[in-house]
């Protein structure tokens, strides 16, 4: 029985406390808040995205049913309508559920650190639950680590939460390459010391600094990069008001792990791990994980989690010869060749066909000496003949001409057409024309009803694993499809990846969402400017990075307003209204971060313009919004005219996309010019007399 | 999946809690069974077999119509869904066989009561249909089946002919208990089908012989279907049904310790056995020659998904968590502790030892009609190398797990298991470049197989389908199509 635990700071007495004592429950991200699986992220939400021809929510699901959980609260961000109706279709919802309860909670926070302090509010969990994110999968007999989790409750309050890692060899498949998580654990007292984000590219260290102090006080310490974080934890209560109290927390592991990390000394609570040794736990946290747990699903590794069980209802796998895994009603040709693949109902596949080491959803029709190797097929594809299919993601619905080659790491988004004989690069993915309008490069010469752009969020490749922790909600449908270049890097701030280089990332982040989340709360400008102070002290950012916070914050904020995001509780306005409203709350803000009113060179003015054209670049409609801004700030003498122009003439400005977004403010600048001209023109007139 | 002990995690005891409780509907029960069955939290023939009865009691218990032919039709419907979700647990199948097989001769016994005439006309080639009148001495059948039992032996075995005579006497009460204890459902039409088989005139033993699939199921299946249906049963005949389940659920629980109690006859001074795994059958049955005997045991080890049981098994604390994780708690003591001699061997070793072995003894998954074992993997090694050395084979088997299904096709009885018990899934160069398999069973074809122990006596290989024949009728064989073809 686990032990009464005691209630956070917020807890309400709840009249069916009594009933729910001792009941386990959790609570699933459903949604990431990352855009890792874009571009399919677009259409649908990444929990509900087949892994070997079952939703991925439905391992998570079917892992806590087997941890014994009777409660389920599944959180949603983006696409929460296309969760809930699967949830309530699904075998999860029907009387025989192995949960009590399973509740499918809406809402529009963009980070985990908001949907967290939303579950605090809504006061629903009552004891001990775990946190996993909607996409685990796992085979992992959960009681030792929750015998010992309570058993730590029971001596110390404050060990508020348990981290379960699998352990795994260096270079394993599924771990990211991008970036690596860094344990530092108190072998003894299993607990976690310190937590660093490691990548081997640019943006990330590669030292881990620890804390003299830690090296003193511990008898043993163990520095581990080898664990998969399979983001499965067992939390008190406690963790909730944790997250409340810090309001600043966004992401699970960098600001909340090590925020409850560095705050030791003062609060004491503590934070341990759970080291797994010999089952399996696998996160599918981006395309190439993807690739990697689909494989090991496969391989059987997840046992009993395998195509075999049939874990969703109506599924009818079997294993047969070859290793193949195939429902009832499946159309296989005389010479067609399939091994270690697993083929969905209804599927035709005509003679001579190679398959291998792929998987192929329910109602797709193949036709003959098509070649298919380690692809991922969804359902209702039509292939057609002689086409050569390599390492690719091939969403539903799409339809693959004659001849097709499609090569290693291309995506094919939800219901595109290729054409006979075109071939696809790798690397690229490919959408439906009709997504909206992007205006990428479009090599529309081999694929008529598609357009193609090519992309580095591939599941091959190492870069593929961003390193960046986006703060975003993926895919809200007014995000239009970006240009490619821009995607590897992506996030809801649409910051200019290339002059971050050296920068300090996190600083950016987590200023920009704190300052955010000042705005959406309504608090006094001084309020946010004393916290971005101090954060800006701790991180030794400089004024330039504090700026490019400000206006990231400021457009998010704006667009938010324009487009009735709901987490402000505000409803739609006009662009001017919201333009307006945000600067004259906040102009303190902003002249609180530029200093050079009354130098001659307006170097922090026209950074600060220079920020807002870069970061209008990629928002709709960003020509009008910067000539509304621009206004703004003019009218209100935020920046003097001296500054605009000055900005205006900066070569920086003028070139390409930059150039293209200003062209509608140029219409306030010969309004600038010319008044100014008028002046000086007055001015001669009074010399002359 | 080590045996569940904790609060939360679900298992086999945390079923039958649930069936058992009333607050609980039928079809959540199902469903609750089948997503056990499907998570793999209940596995192994026994426990198979166990759950699924309990919850057909339940079913039978719930069932509101009289009419039988409805009866009949519901188990079925619960059956096939659960037989589907672990299809290769054949025990399930076999108890829903063996449910409808209750049913359909409580039903028959009510109309014989009415019509008595009519019942001949449709049960005619059946050699169990005079079931009324077979009340005969056990001893005739204990006679029977004790002969039957050593004849294969007694070529290979020399100084068990020498032993045997002096084995019959005190063998004689458990032989006589456990018949009369199981006389009360199936064991009559075994011994009945025994005599028939002497006494009546040879036209009506071939029709039971061929394969399940040749025999005509159809005219018995519109007949009796049609026959039933017109019968309201009487009203205890849920009763009488339920009263059936409970007696194939105390054969279940008794079936190992019924094994065992053959055991003296089997297993001499001084002899050297080979075993594999730990299954508790096979445990429990050396654990009762222990008690008379000094002998010693080779104890193949069945790396690696079942060597730590095993290891266990052999020094005390069984946690036995492979196949028949039943009656572990109870069983306790370990050989070493009984004075046995127990040599642990890997399995690679087998061949090579074959030739000092007396005897091998396998526990079994399943027993296919044709008298095949789906077992644990390595054990058609064992059988190989035994048959080479002209060792004899013995396979220890509860009726329950004998099954009518033909393996047609053995791809899909066989299972894998999971990899990393082969290969730790932290070995990132290895998972990646190397395909790992671990099946977990092995096909023994019937040749292999000297005798047969199961909890009515020992069976040669080619008797078993007539202990099939007793146990399954006819019409319930293609319980589901997908299961048989």
């Amino acid at each position: 029985m686990p032990p009464k635990n005691p209630k956070g700071a917020k807890a309400k007495q709840n009249p069916q406390e009594d009933q729910r004592e001792d009941s386990l429950q959790a609570v699933v991200l459903a949604d990431s808040f990352e855009t890792r699986f874009a571009p399919f992220t677009f259409d649908r939400p990444r929990c509900l995205l087949p892994l070997v021809n079952t939703p991925l929510i439905e391992y998570t699901l079917e892992f806590l049913a087997n941890a014994g959980v009777q409660e389920v609260f599944v959180y949603c961000g983006s696409h929460a309508d296309q969760v809930e109706e699967y949830i309530n279709d699904s075998k999860w919802t029907s009387k025989s559920s192995p949960f009590r309860a399973l509740k499918v909670l809406k809402s529009t926070a963009t980070s985990v650190g908001e949907a967290m302090r939303n579950l605090d509010n809504l006061d629903l969990i009552t004891g001990d639950f775990l946190l996993v994110s909607g996409d685990v999968i796992s085979n992992m007999n959960l009681e030792p680590a929750l015998v010992k989790h309570r058993a730590r409750r029971e001596k110390s309050k404050d060990a508020i939460m348990t981290m379960v890692l699998r352990e795994t060899g260096v270079g394993h498949r599924t771990k990211s390459k991008g970036s690596r998580p860094v344990f530092v654990i108190d072998p003894v007292a299993e607990r976690c010391l310190h937590y660093e984000e490691m990548g081997h590219r640019r943006g990330g260290s590669r030292y881990v600094s620890l804390d003299p102090e830690l090296l003193t006080s511990h008898g043993e310490i163990e520095v581990r990069d080898d664990l998969i974080d399979c983001r499965i934890d067992i939390c008190a209560v406690d963790v909730l008001a944790q997250w409340s109290d810090n309001f600043d927390f966004q992401s699970l592991r960098k600001s909340f792990l090590r925020g409850v990390l560095k705050d030791y000394e003062t609060y004491g609570k503590t934070i341990h791990t759970y080291v797994v040794t010999d089952q399996y736990a696998a996160r599918v946290k981006s395309l190439r994980a993807y690739d990697a747990v689909s494989k090991d699903v496969l391989g059987r590794w997840a046992y009993p989690i395998c195509p075999d069980s049939n874990l969703v209802r109506g599924q009818s796998y079997r294993l047969g010869a070859g290793k193949v895994y195939k429902e009832d009603r499946v159309m296989l040709g005389r010479t067609t060749d399939v091994k270690r693949s697993v083929i969905g109902s209804d599927t035709r596949i005509g003679d001579g066909s190679t398959i291998t080491g792929s998987t192929v959803g329910r109602g797709c029709n193949i036709g003959k000496n098509v070649t298919i190797d380690g692809a991922y097929i969804w359902d209702d594809v039509v292939v057609e003949d002689g086409s050569i299919i390599r390492q690719a993601i091939i969403a539903s619905r799409s339809s693959i001409g004659k001849g097709c080659k499609i090569e290693h790491g291309a995506l094919i988004m939800f219901g595109a057409h290729l054409t006979q004989d075109s071939s696809v690069s790798a690397n690229s993915w490919i959408t439906r024309d009709d997504n909206k309008d992007h205006n990428s490069n479009q090599d529309s010469d081999d694929s008529d009803a598609s357009s193609v752009g090519s992309s580095r969020l591939i599941y091959q490749s190492p870069s593929a694993s961003s390193s960046l922790s986006s703060i975003s909600t993926l895919a809200s449908s007014e995000d239009d499809l970006e240009p490619p270049r821009d995607m590897l890097r992506r996030s809801s701030f649409r910051s200019d990846p290339s002059d971050d280089a050296g920068e300090n990332r996190d600083f950016h982040v987590e200023a920009t969402a704190s300052i955010l989340d000042g705005l959406q709360k309504n608090d006094l400008s001084d309020t946010i400017m004393l916290e971005l102070n101090g954060y800006r002290m701790s991180t030794n950012a400089s004024q330039h990075e504090v700026r490019k916070a400000v206006v990231a914050a400021f457009m998010k904020r704006i667009s938010n307003l324009i487009c009735g995001d709901n987490a402000s509780g505000s409803g739609s306005m006009s662009m001017r209204e919201a333009v307006k409203e945000v600067f004259t709350r906040y102009r303190a803000l902003i002249e609180r971060t530029t200093f050079d009113k009354d130098a001659e060179g307006k170097v922090d003015q026209v950074d600060f313009l220079m920020l807002v054209q870069k970061e209008v670049l990629w928002r709709p409609n960003g020509d009008q919004l910067l000539l509304f801004v621009a206004k703004e700030v003019y009218d209100m003498d935020i920046i003097e005219e001296d500054g605009v122009l000055q900005w205006w003439d900066d070569p920086r400005s003028q070139e390409g996309e930059m150039g293209k977004v200003r062209e509608l403010t140029e219409q306030f600048i010969t309004f600038l010019k010319e008044a100014e001209e008028d002046e000086e023109s007055e001015e001669e007139d009074d010399d002359e007399d | 999946m080590p045996a569940a002990t904790g609060v939360t995690a679900p298992s086999l005891t945390t079923f039958t809690r649930s069936v058992r409780s009333k607050g609980i509907s039928v079809e959540s029960s199902t469903d609750n069974l089948i997503s056990l069955l499907k998570r793999r939290q209940i596995r192994g023939s026994q426990a198979c077999a166990i759950a699924t009865a309990y919850l057909l009691r339940r079913v039978v218990e719930s069932v509101k119509v009289t009419d039988v032919g409805r009866l009949i039709e519901r188990v079925q419907q619960v059956g096939q869904r659960l037989v589907s979700a672990q299809p290769r647990e054949l025990a399930i199948g076999n108890i829903v066989r063996r449910v409808l097989g209750v049913i359909r001769e409580e039903a028959e016994e009510d109309r014989e009561g009415e019509t008595s005439g009519y019942s001949d006309a449709g049960t005619d080639s059946r050699p169990h249909t005079p079931r009324n009148q077979d009340v005969r001495s056990p001893e005739h059948s204990t006679i029977l089946s004790r002969s039957f039992t050593s004849s294969p032996l007694r070529h290979g075995e020399k100084d068990e002919q020498v032993e045997a005579p002096g084995q019959w006497g005190p063998q004689r009460p458990p032989l006589l208990t456990s018949h009369a204890s199981y006389a009360v459902t199936n064991t009559a039409p075994t011994v009945t089908s025994m005599f028939s088989l002497l006494s009546q005139p040879i036209s009506n033993f071939p029709s039971p012989t061929t394969s399940p699939g040749s025999q005509s199921p159809g005219i018995h299946q519109s007949l009796s279907s049609q026959t039933l249906s017109n019968i309201t049963a009487a009203k205890d005949l849920k009763a009488e049904v339920v009263e059936g389940i409970q007696e194939i659920l105390e054969e279940l629980t008794q079936a190992d310790d019924q094994i065992a109690g053959y055991a003296l006859e089997h297993i001499h001074s001084n002899e050297v056995i080979l075993t594999h795994t730990s299954s508790v059958t096979v445990q429990k049955f050396l654990l009762k020659a222990a008690t008379k005997r000094k002998f010693t045991v080779i104890h193949a080890e069945a790396y690696p998904n079942n060597h730590e049981a095993t290891h266990a098994a052999a020094v005390g604390n069984v946690r036995g968590d492979f196949d028949e994780d039943i009656g572990a708690e109870k069983f306790q003591k370990a050989l070493t502790a009984a004075g046995v001699t127990v040599v642990l061997i890997p399995d690679s070793a087998v061949f090579a030892l074959m030739s000092r072995i007396n005897k091998v003894i396998l526990g079994t998954h399943v027993v296919l009609a044709n008298g095949g074992l789906v077992a644990a993997a390595g054990a058609k090694a064992i059988a190989k190398a035994a048959k080479v050395h002209a060792t004899p084979v013995v396979v220890l088997s509860g009726v329950y797990k004998l099954s009518p299904v033909y393996p047609f096709d053995m791809d899909s009885l066989m299972e894998n298991g999971d990899p990393s018990k082969v290969i730790g899934y932290d070995d990132g160069g290895f998972v990646d470049k190397v395909k790992i398999e671990n099946p977990l069973f092995d096909y023994v074809p019937v040749e292999l197989v000297n005798l047969y122990i199961t909890n009515l006596g020992g069976h040669a290989p080619s008797y078993l389908h007539c202990i099939i024949d007793d146990h399954y009728r006819p019409e319930d064989i293609d319980l589901d199509k997908v299961d048989v073809y």
